[in-house]
């Protein structure tokens, strides 16, 4: 299939009212998500999941791609107003959008973070175009010991940038790889931790892990502190943004929306550290470095870009290796699995169209965005006035419905329940729980290569280093470890040394 | 609690699951068969990996929670009454406990029902017939939309029945 062919065929998928609608019903679902203080774009997209079973493949996955994109955009808008980031992503925006919004030019920080959004999502779209078919065609090269020494190398660097240190990270996935291995043996059938209930033999649920892990500790904290997150919110003021004031950021914003697409593509850096990356080198290049912190408007755009570029940039890894660049990336990988795909470079070859017909709905989004973004904005405040004592109850029954709507079983209802609390202990323990849910999604596939790479040599463990593909993945590996480790390290020595001195 | 508090309870708790899953649970919850004769492919082989690096990651944690230094003062905690807030997480656990028995017999429906008033009770929500009302039609119109729209059979329970 050609060029053309592909695109038309993914033109011919798309372009329906159904899909429109739920890209721009994803999008508004997003933008209100990730605005609601205590919710966050990764619970929006797990909630969303469930409705999505009815839909077809390519309705369904883009009613979730709408979700991410509103929610990256949507985390800014308490960021500014209540300096309170709906996602972590947001935290680098709190830090000249509200400072904006003390001075009462809210409206125009958040013009700003609108239209470095949308620039930054669209380049990150294009990147995407541009360089998934291209890697995924140097994957089909890829067999089992290129597969596990390229799985090994993600979960390394997700454990090891996902949170404050480079243990816990490692703690929590081994955790969610210890998790994966509940069920039937892959080769031999035989049972593993399944206690001889029939409900565990084909291993958890991933949707009830999932929401389970990232839902249920949300609600739980809300029943620990029920007065968190309370603030006051910021009017918009009559500013708004001029494209002058546009075309004077735009450099930051195309130098965010890079940044963001380079460290979206490596598996498991996220939006955050990208953001904030944008924002540093924005301060170092700006003429009014001295404003950064105070209300400088190009500091918001920076760092919007920034969370921005990832958006589309995380899907790379996705679509051509089958390997989750973050965790709103793994649930769309569930996604994927629900409606009998694999995403991975032979979804190229097999299914073209949807792939093309993703592709084609994420450009359009870009465009949703905007919309429903510019709408969201003077919205807020209805949605900020949410009370939290009937959002989250909410919250809790849309979690029981969705779980149980998997697999019509209510065994996964305590699962997520169980999850719940694991994961609530995993944030009170500041444990990050990206890679206990990664681990848990790769660790089978993992497994499976690995399996496969020893009884394609004899079980020598030499085949894991058979050439240069598996070679550079081990020495990604351990560039990233000895990294994390020597960071790690003089973030111990730092305040010690400061100790000292005082 | 302090960061290096966290970090020896987590160094500790991982040596203990360690040895608990290399000495207890896998040699008791994981079958494998007789005939393996590579121990790298026998079922056996990976959560015996894991479990040993998880003991490892324990080591790591206790020696760079001793290493860490103490801290001067001890960190403020994120509510004002914590006897009354793990009387909270005490009643949210029960609540999910009695949701998940809850459920085959009186139906997802009115067990979801039931759920979303006792939430908003325990979190003495300052809209209260906001959240009776939202406490019927929620559950309701989920229950429409999975049962009508997307087809899922929800469990009805053995009393009240819905169309």
């Amino acid at each position: 299939m050609s060029f053309l062919d592909s695109l038309l065929a993914g033109l011919s998928l798309v372009a329906n009212i159904e899909s429109f609608l739920a890209l721009g019903v994803g999008v508004a679902i997003g933008v209100v998500g990730g605005a609601i203080p205590g919710m966050s774009a990764t619970m929006a997209v797990a909630l969303t999941l469930p409705f999505t079973f009815a839909m077809s493949p390519i309705t369904g996955i883009l009613l979730l791609l709408g979700v991410y994109k509103g929610g990256i955009f949507g985390g800014s808008i308490p960021a500014i107003l209540i300096k309170t980031p709906g996602t972590p992503a947001s935290s680098a925006t709190v830090l000249d959008g509200y400072p904006l919004a003390e001075q009462g030019k809210a409206g125009k920080a958040l013009g700003m973070a609108l239209w470095a959004s949308c620039t930054a999502d669209l380049i990150s779209n294009l990147a995407l175009i541009l360089f998934a078919g291209w890697l995924a065609s140097f994957a089909l090269n890829f067999g089992p010991p290129e597969f596990f020494a390229l799985i090994l190398f993600s979960l390394t660097i997700i454990a090891g940038v996902s949170g404050n240190s480079l243990l816990r990270g490692a703690l929590s996935a081994l955790l969610g790889l210890m998790l994966a291995t509940i069920g039937l043996d892959l080769v031999y059938g035989t049972n593993r931790f399944t206690f001889g209930n029939s409900n565990m033999m084909g291993g958890l649920n991933f949707i009830a892990v999932l929401i389970g892990l990232f839902a249920i500790p949300e609600i739980v904290g809300m029943v620990w502190n029920p007065k968190a997150h309370d603030g006051k919110t910021r009017t918009l003021g009559k500013n708004w943004v001029t494209f002058q004031e546009y075309k004077d950021s735009f450099r930051s914003i195309v130098r965010g929306s890079f940044i963001g697409v380079f460290l979206g593509s490596i598996p498991g850096i996220g939006a955050a550290p990208s953001a904030f990356l944008s924002y540093s080198e924005a301060r170092r290049k700006s003429k009014n470095k001295d404003n950064f912190g105070k209300g400088e408007l190009e500091g918001v755009a920076a760092a919007e870009a920034g969370n921005n570029g990832v958006a589309g940039a995380t899907l790379i890894p996705l679509l051509a290796l089958g390997v989750p660049g973050d965790v709103i990336t793994a649930i769309i990988m569930g996604a994927f699995m629900i409606h009998g795909l694999q995403p991975g470079p032979m979804m190229f070859i097999l299914n073209a169209d949807i792939i093309y017909g993703l592709f084609i709905g994420l450009i359009v989004s870009s465009v949703f965005l905007f919309l429903i973004g510019s709408v969201a904005i003077r919205g807020f405040k209805y949605v900020a006035d949410i009370p939290r004592g009937v959002l989250f109850p909410a919250v809790l029954v849309l979690c029981i419905y969705g779980v149980y709507a998997v697999n019509n079983n209510l065994f996964d209802v305590g699962v997520m329940f169980a999850m719940g609390w694991v994961g609530y202990m995993m944030v009170r323990y500041d444990i990050p729980a990206a890679p206990f849910l990664i681990a848990f999604i790769l660790g089978p596939l993992l497994e499976d290569n690995f399996r496969q790479s020893m009884l394609m040599s004899g079980s020598s463990p030499l085949i894991l280093f058979r050439g240069p593909i598996t070679w550079f993945f081990w020495g990604l590996t351990c560039i990233t470890v000895i990294a994390i480790i020597r960071a790690g390290i003089k973030a111990t020595r730092g305040p010690v040394i400061s100790s000292d001195l005082e | 609690m302090s960061d290096r508090d966290i970090q020896l309870r987590l160094g500790f708790g991982a040596l203990v699951a360690s040895a608990l899953f290399i000495f207890i649970a896998i040699p008791n919850l994981v079958s494998a068969p007789s005939n393996v004769r590579n121990i790298v492919l026998s079922p056996l082989f990976w959560p015996y990996a894991i479990a040993g690096f998880c003991g490892l990651t324990g080591v790591g944690l206790v020696a760079a929670g001793l290493r860490a230094p103490k801290p001067q003062t001890e960190p403020e905690p994120d509510v004002d009454d914590i006897p009354k807030a793990y009387l909270r997480l005490l009643g949210i656990a029960i609540i999910m406990l009695v949701t998940v028995y809850a459920m085959p017999r009186l139906g997802l429906v009115w067990t979801c029902m039931l759920a979303f008033t006792a939430t908003a009770l325990l979190v003495r929500t300052s809209h209260p017939i906001t959240a009776l009302v939202c406490a019927v039609v929620v559950p309701l119109v989920l229950y429409f939309f999975f049962a009508h729209v997307a087809g899922v059979a929800i469990p009805q329970g053995q009393f009240v029945r819905l169309p």
